[in-house]
C-alpha cells in the first residue's frame, strides 16, 4: 500500500435510484483495471455488476449494503462507497458521507434533479462533503444535460457550471468537448477503453468557446490570479484547474461532467476529475470528541505517526466471520495492534486487515490515517470508534432517526426461530435504524425501521441468507400518547398485608411539555425525602413507557412534583415507584390524553397531467399538500401525510399515472390524530387486549 | 395551614377547576393571534372592513432587490392566515421549500420576539390554510394558473381566497395578461397581492410611481412601496387610502419584521 495522503481521494457516489451509480462505478473498476469484464446491473449474464454483490440486490436492480472498494488512477488510489439510492435506506447513505471527503452527484440527463436527488444533496450539505456532479445516460432519448445543469442552478441551489458539453445526444451522443483543454474527447475500442483526443467539431465551436468563458468566469470568483489572467486572456489550464479546486472544496462550485457510462463514454475524464477537483483527507477537518475532558472537541491530524483514531461504520457478516468495515483519521491500524473500542472500553487485537474490492478482498498489513479498509473479528456496532491504548475519543455521533414502522414477525418452525434469532441480532447491529423488541403481552417479536420497504428487504435477507422463513403481521405505525391540558395528581400507594408494608403519596401536576419529557421536583421541606426522589423520577418514566390509549410509549409532559409524605418505615424505593406510577395514571386520564401519529414528508414526482389526480390521492390519504412546484412538463408535489395512510400508495399512484410518478417519503414530525380516528384507534386496542386476555 | 395548602392546590390545578385562572400559556397565545392579526401590512391602509381588497382587485408591494418584498407579503399571508383564510402563495422564483422557509422564519421570529414557546399547536392551525404553488417564470401563463387552481378547486382540496404572486415581471406587455388575472380573480372570487421589483435606480416617494409601474397602475387598487433608509425600511402608500396609522409602521431591516412605532 502506497502512503501519501496526498494521493487518496474517499469518495461516494450518491444518486436518484436508477440514475446509474452502480454502473458508473462498474466502469470505474473496469477502467482502472480492478475488474476485466463488465456485467450490467440486471445483466443478461446472470452474473450482475460488481458493486451490487447481494443476490437480492442483483434481482431488484437496486443497491442496498453500500460495499466499499478501491481502485487507482493516474497514481492515486480511489476509495469508492456505493451508497444506495432509495430513501428507506439513507442511514445507509448517511453512514457512507461520515466517512468521505468527496462525493460524485450522479444525475441523469432525463430524469435531472428528481426528489431524492435533494434528500442526497442534503445529506451531502449535512457532512459539508464537497462534490462534483456527474450527468449519466447522456445517450437516452430525452437526454437534456444542459437542462440538468440548470436544474442543479435552480433547484439544489448548486453553483453549477459544465466542465464539458456533449457531441451529440441521444442516439448520436459520441462524446465530450473539455471545456477545459477545448479539445474534443471520443471514446473508442469496445470497450470505450481507447481515449482519442481531437479538434473541436465546427458547429460546436462557437458553444464551447461560450460556455467555457461561462466556466471562467465562474472560477475566477475563488482566484485574483485567474481573474487577472482571464482579463489579460492569458488563462492557463492550471489556473483553471487551481481555481476550480478551491470553489469545489469550499462546497460553492460544483463542476458537471456528463456522459454515459452504460454506453463507456466519458467516464475517464470523471476519474481525472475525482484526482482534481475532490480533496485528499488531509484536508478536510475532522473532529473527535474527549471522552476525558467531557466531550471536548479534537481536531485530528491525517497524520500516520499519531495516535490512532478510527471508526468502524459499517458491519457485514461474511464468509469468515463479522468483517468490520474501517475508516482511519488519524495514525495507522496495524495488524497485531491492541486497539480499544471508545464505548466499551474493550481491548481487542486487530487480526486479519484486508482491503475491500466489492466481495473480493485482499490482505493488507495496514491501514493508515485517511484510508478505508475492513477488519476481520473484531466484536462491535456499527458506529464504534476505535483507538490506541491511551486515549479515549470519540468521532461525532451519527445522526440516526428514530424509527416509524413496525412489524409483527412469527417464524415458521423452530429451525427458522433460531435462524431468524441470529439474522435479527446481526442486522440490528449493522444498522442502527433497525431495531428488535419482543411484545410482552403476545409474545410477538416486533422489527421497526424506516419504511415498508426497509423492512420487506430484511424480511428476504432473513429467508436468502439465513434460511429463517418468517411470516409477517400488518404493518403497525408507531404511535405516540401524549396530554393536551394540565392536570393534577395526588396518589397515595399504600400495602399492609403481610410482610413488610409499601407506603408513598406523590402529589403535583403534569403539563403539556415541547421535549420528550421534563421532571421537576419542587417538593420543599422534605414531604418527599430526597432519596427518594429519583424512585420518584423512575416510576414517572416507567409509566411513560407504555400509554394508557393503546400502550404506546407517552411523550411531551413536564411533571412537577410539589408535595407527597413518607413512612419512616414503610416508605422505600419501590414504594414510591408505584406511587409515582399509580400518580401518572391518575394524571394522565385527568390531562385529556391525545394519540400522536408519525407524519412522513412525501414529494411526488409526476408528469404536469396527472397534477390533479396525484393531489386528489393525496388528499383522500389524510394528506396536508403544502404545495405544487410546476416544473414544465413535469411537477412535484410535496405534502405531509400519515404514515398509517401511506400502506401500498405505491401501487395507487403507478395505476393513477400509467406508472410515471415517483415517490419519496421521510419521516417529519408526530401530530395529533382527528378525534374520530383516535377513537376507532382505541376501540381495536381494546378489543385486541379482550382477545389476548 | 391545611386551608392554605388546599387554596395553592386548587391554583395549581388544570382549567375546569375554576373558571377565574387564566392560564398564561393559553393567554400567550391567544395573545400572539391578536398580536399577528393586529400587525397587518396593511394597517397603513383605510379600510371599512378587515379586507382592503375586494374579489377581483389588485395590490402589489414596491422596492428594489432585497428590501423585503417576500417578507412583507408573507406576514400580509399570515395576518390572513390567522384568521382562517386561505392563502394561495405563487412564487416565480423560488422552489416550495424556501417559500415554507420563509414563513417558518417570520413565523419564528415573531413568536421569538414575544418571547412564546409552545407554538406549534398555533402552527400547525394555520399551515392547512396555506398553499404554495411555484412555477419556473419562463413556464407561467395565466391560463397555466387557471388550470392549477382548478385543480385543486374541483376535487375540494383548497379554495384559495387571497392569492399573493411573488416574482411575476413587470413590463410593458403585461397588460394583457394581468387583465386576464383580474377576470380570473373576480370569477374565482379572490383578490391579488403582488411583489413588484422596481429598478435600482428609481427612487420611491409619494406621489410618483416607477416607470415599469405607472402604465398599469390602474389594475391596481393599492400599491404600496418599500425604502430602506438607515434605521428602518420605510412604508409608503403610493396609491390607496391611507389610514390613521399611516406613518406609525415600518419593517426592522434586522428581521424584515412589521413595527409600530406607538
Amino acid at each position: 500500500m502506497k502512503k501519501d495522503p496526498k494521493k487518496v481521494r474517499n469518495i461516494g457516489i450518491s444518486a436518484h435510484i436508477d440514475a446509474g451509480k452502480t454502473t458508473l462505478t462498474e466502469r470505474i473498476l473496469y477502467y482502472t483495471n480492478r475488474i476485466h469484464a463488465i456485467h450490467d446491473v440486471k445483466g443478461k449474464d446472470g452474473v450482475g455488476a460488481t458493486m451490487d454483490f447481494m443476490e437480492l440486490e442483483k434481482e431488484r436492480g437496486i443497491t442496498i449494503t453500500s460495499a466499499a472498494t478501491y481502485c487507482e488512477w493516474n497514481d492515486h488510489e480511489i476509495n469508492i462507497i456505493d451508497t444506495p439510492g432509495h430513501v428507506d435506506f439513507t442511514i445507509e447513505v448517511e453512514r457512507a458521507l461520515r466517512v468521505l471527503d468527496g462525493g460524485i452527484l450522479v444525475l441523469c440527463s432525463v430524469g435531472g434533479v428528481q426528489s431524492q436527488s435533494i434528500t442526497v444533496d442534503r445529506q451531502m450539505a449535512r457532512y459539508n462533503v464537497p462534490c462534483i456532479a456527474f450527468v449519466n445516460k447522456c445517450d437516452r432519448s430525452g437526454a437534456n444535460p444542459m437542462k440538468v445543469v440548470e436544474q442543479l442552478r435552480e433547484k439544489l441551489k448548486h453553483n453549477a457550471v459544465a466542465m464539458q458539453i456533449p457531441i451529440g445526444l441521444e442516439n448520436d451522443f459520441q462524446g465530450v468537448v473539455d471545456l477545459l483543454k477545448m479539445k474534443a474527447i471520443y471514446f473508442e475500442g469496445k470497450q470505450g477503453e481507447k481515449v482519442r483526443i481531437d479538434e473541436i467539431p465546427e458547429e460546436l465551436r462557437e458553444e464551447a468557446e461560450a460556455k467555457r468563458e461561462e466556466l471562467i468566469d465562474a472560477a475566477s470568483m475563488f482566484s485574483d490570479e485567474l481573474m487577472e489572467a482571464a482579463l489579460e486572456g492569458e488563462v492557463t489550464e492550471e489556473l483553471l484547474i487551481d481555481a476550480i479546486r478551491t470553489g469545489t472544496l469550499k462546497r460553492e462550485l460544483t463542476p458537471v461532467f456528463m456522459g454515459s457510462a452504460y454506453k463507456n463514454k466519458g467516464v475517464q475524464p470523471l476519474l481525472d476529475a475525482i484526482t482534481r477537483y475532490l480533496p485528499h483527507p488531509g484536508e478536510v477537518e475532522n473532529v473527535a470528541l474527549d471522552l476525558e475532558k467531557d466531550e471536548e472537541k479534537v481536531v485530528l491530524e491525517s497524520d500516520p505517526e499519531k495516535p490512532l483514531v478510527s471508526l468502524a461504520f459499517k458491519l457485514e457478516e461474511g464468509r469468515y466471520g463479522q468483517l468490520t468495515y474501517i475508516r482511519v483519521y488519524q495514525g495507522t491500524l496495524r495488524k497485531g495492534d491492541f486497539i480499544v473500542n471508545s464505548r466499551t472500553g474493550k481491548k481487542v487485537k486487530v487480526g486479519r486487515v484486508v482491503r475491500m474490492h466489492a466481495n473480493q478482498m485482499e490482505d493488507i498489513e495496514e491501514i493508515p490515517a485517511g484510508y478505508i479498509g475492513a477488519l476481520f473479528g473484531i466484536d462491535c456496532a456499527s458506529g464504534d470508534t476505535f483507538t490506541s491504548p491511551g486515549i479515549r475519543y470519540s468521532m461525532t455521533s451519527m445522526h440516526v432517526p428514530e424509527p416509524v414502522i413496525s412489524l409483527a414477525i412469527v417464524p415458521e418452525d423452530n429451525k427458522s426461530q433460531q435462524n431468524m434469532s441470529k439474522a435479527l441480532s446481526r442486522f440490528s447491529k449493522e444498522d442502527p435504524t433497525f431495531r428488535v423488541k419482543v411484545d410482552h403481552e403476545t409474545g410477538d417479536t416486533i422489527i421497526s425501521g424506516m419504511g415498508e420497504l426497509h423492512l420487506e428487504v430484511y424480511i428476504e435477507r432473513m429467508r436468502r441468507e439465513y434460511n429463517a422463513i418468517v411470516h409477517t403481521g400488518a404493518p403497525q405505525v408507531a404511535y405516540r400518547e401524549t396530554i393536551t391540558q394540565k392536570a393534577d395528581f395526588n396518589y397515595t400507594h399504600k400495602k399492609q398485608t403481610g410482610g413488610a408494608g409499601q407506603y408513598g403519596r406523590v402529589a403535583g401536576y403534569m403539563e403539556p411539555f415541547d421535549g420528550e419529557f421534563e421532571f421537576v421536583n419542587k417538593i420543599v421541606g422534605g414531604a418527599i425525602p430526597s432519596e427518594f426522589i429519583s424512585s420518584v423520577e423512575k416510576g414517572f418514566r416507567s409509566a411513560m413507557e407504555k400509554g394508557q390509549l393503546l400502550g404506546f410509549p407517552v411523550t411531551g409532559i413536564r411533571v412537577v412534583i410539589n408535595d407527597g409524605q413518607a413512612h419512616s418505615v414503610d416508605s422505600s424505593d419501590t414504594a414510591f415507584q408505584a406511587a409515582a406510577r399509580g400518580a401518572f395514571k391518575e394524571g394522565f386520564q385527568k390531562a385529556k390524553p391525545a394519540i400522536l401519529e408519525p407524519i412522513m414528508k412525501v414529494a411526488v414526482e409526476t408528469p404536469s397531467e396527472f397534477q390533479g389526480a396525484v393531489m386528489g390521492s393525496l388528499n383522500q390519504r389524510r394528506g396536508m399538500i403544502l404545495g405544487a412546484q410546476d416544473e414544465g412538463d413535469t411537477c412535484v408535489i410535496e405534502a405531509e401525510v400519515p404514515l398509517s395512510e401511506m400502506f401500498g400508495y405505491s401501487t395507487d399512484l403507478r395505476s393513477l399515472t400509467q406508472g410515471k410518478a415517483q415517490f419519496t417519503m421521510e419521516f417529519s414530525c408526530y401530530r395529533q390524530v382527528p378525534q374520530n380516528i383516535s377513537e376507532e384507534l382505541i376501540k381495536k386496542a381494546q378489543e385486541k387486549k379482550k382477545k389476548a386476555a | 395551614m391545611e386551608k392554605r395548602r388546599e387554596l395553592a392546590r386548587s391554583l395549581q390545578s388544570g382549567p375546569g377547576s375554576s373558571n377565574n385562572i387564566i392560564y398564561l400559556r393559553e393567554r400567550s397565545i391567544t395573545m400572539l393571534k391578536r398580536e399577528l392579526i393586529l400587525r397587518n401590512p396593511l394597517s397603513i391602509v383605510k379600510t371599512e372592513d378587515k379586507e382592503p381588497l375586494k374579489e377581483g382587485q389588485f395590490g402589489a408591494v414596491l422596492a428594489k432587490a432585497g428590501v423585503g418584498k417576500t417578507a412583507f407579503l408573507v406576514q400580509l399571508a399570515l395576518s390572513n392566515l390567522l384568521r382562517d383564510r386561505n392563502v394561495l402563495h405563487v412564487s416565480l422564483t423560488q422552489p416550495v421549500r424556501k417559500v415554507c422557509l420563509w414563513y417558518e422564519e417570520v413565523f419564528h421570529n415573531i413568536s421569538q420576539e414575544y418571547q412564546i414557546k409552545n407554538t406549534t399547536e398555533l402552527w400547525e392551525t394555520i399551515l392547512p390554510h396555506r398553499f404554495i404553488m411555484t412555477f419556473n417564470k419562463n413556464d407561467f401563463s395565466i391560463d397555466r394558473f387557471e388550470e392549477r387552481v382548478n385543480d385543486l378547486t374541483e376535487q375540494g382540496i383548497f379554495f384559495p381566497q387571497l392569492v399573493i404572486i411573488d416574482g411575476l415581471d413587470f413590463d410593458e406587455g403585461s397588460r394583457e395578461s394581468l387583465t386576464e388575472l383580474k377576470i380570473l380573480a373576480r370569477e374565482m372570487g379572490f383578490p391579488v397581492w403582488f411583489a413588484i421589483t422596481v429598478g435600482p435606480d428609481e427612487v420611491l416617494k409619494k406621489g410618483t410611481l416607477p416607470t415599469n409601474v405607472e402604465p398599469i397602475s390602474d389594475l391596481f387598487e393599492i400599491l404600496i412601496g418599500l425604502k430602506a433608509s438607515k434605521k428602518e425600511i420605510n412604508i409608503l402608500l403610493l396609491k390607496g387610502e391611507p389610514s390613521k396609522d399611516e406613518e406609525n409602521v415600518y419593517l426592522d431591516p434586522s428581521t424584515l419584521l412589521i413595527k409600530d412605532r406607538k
